[in-house]
């Protein structure tokens, strides 16, 4: 997929764990884990938001469109 | 009626659909045996002194019957794995689609052979016992359509799964 997550960088950056921010958005840290290591397919913009409020970043701090020519997998 | 746990239509329907594996293995293995011997049975016969002629019509009835069992066989063990994956609560997965896909193939085979004899009968002027009906190429269309939606299904509930 052309869409890369980064929320690795941007957790490191804020020092905070994904279990901190699994508790403080109310998402699993399984589900945090697929958005994380790239294999989500969707994300809700209500995740979205959770995330950047807790985080203090934009969506485009954690996404990322790198059009590297190779097909969806769908 | 819940859709999965005791006394669910799932596990009533997996409970029928066992007792007639059972019934349908014991009826295989006997046409089988009855298709190896049947070419030889009049010879064995002569053996025991009796004086026994297997006709065309004979060796055709059974034949049909073979491929109807073993047709009816794979569709009862599909079933039942199909059943499987409700009871534990995942139905829609591709496996499913192509346990459907495969059990619309089996009763493709089922109703071609029955039309393949039909010919036969008509060739060597005997009488076989199989009628192809309208309404089961209906179904099998039916359950090719059922696989496609089951792809679908288990396509939407990955993206589900995938969704953060």
């Amino acid at each position: 997929m052309s869409i890369s997550v980064k929320l690795d960088r941007v957790l490191l950056d804020r020092g905070m764990s994904l279990t901190e921010l699994s508790e403080r958005v109310g998402v699993t840290i399984a589900n945090l884990s697929i958005l994380k290591t790239g294999k989500a397919k969707a994300i809700r913009f209500s995740t979205l938001e959770a995330i950047c409020k807790e985080l203090d970043c934009q969506p485009g701090d954690i996404l990322f469109f790198d059009d590297d020519g190779a097909p969806s997998p769908d | 009626m819940k859709a999965i746990g005791k006394g669910s239509l799932a596990s009533i329907l997996a409970m029928g659909l066992h007792f007639t594996r059972v019934i349908m293995w014991i009826a295989f293995v006997g046409v089988s045996i009855a298709l190896i011997i049947l070419p030889f049975f009049s010879t064995l016969a002569s053996l025991f002194g009796e004086s026994l002629d297997v006709s065309k019509e004979d060796f055709f009835n059974v034949a049909l019957t073979f491929t109807t069992i073993a047709v009816m066989l794979f569709v009862v063990n599909r079933l039942l794995e199909i059943l499987k994956t409700l009871r534990f609560g995942s139905p829609f997965v591709k496996e499913n689609a192509d346990r459907f896909r495969g059990l619309g193939y089996a009763l493709l085979i089922g109703e071609g052979a029955k039309v393949a004899f039909g010919l036969l009968s008509l060739i060597f002027d005997v009488d076989v016992a199989g009628n192809s009906s309208f309404i089961a190429w209906i179904a099998i269309i039916a359950v090719f359509v059922l696989a496609e939606v089951f792809r679908e299904g288990a396509r939407m509930k990955e993206e589900q799964d995938l969704t953060v």
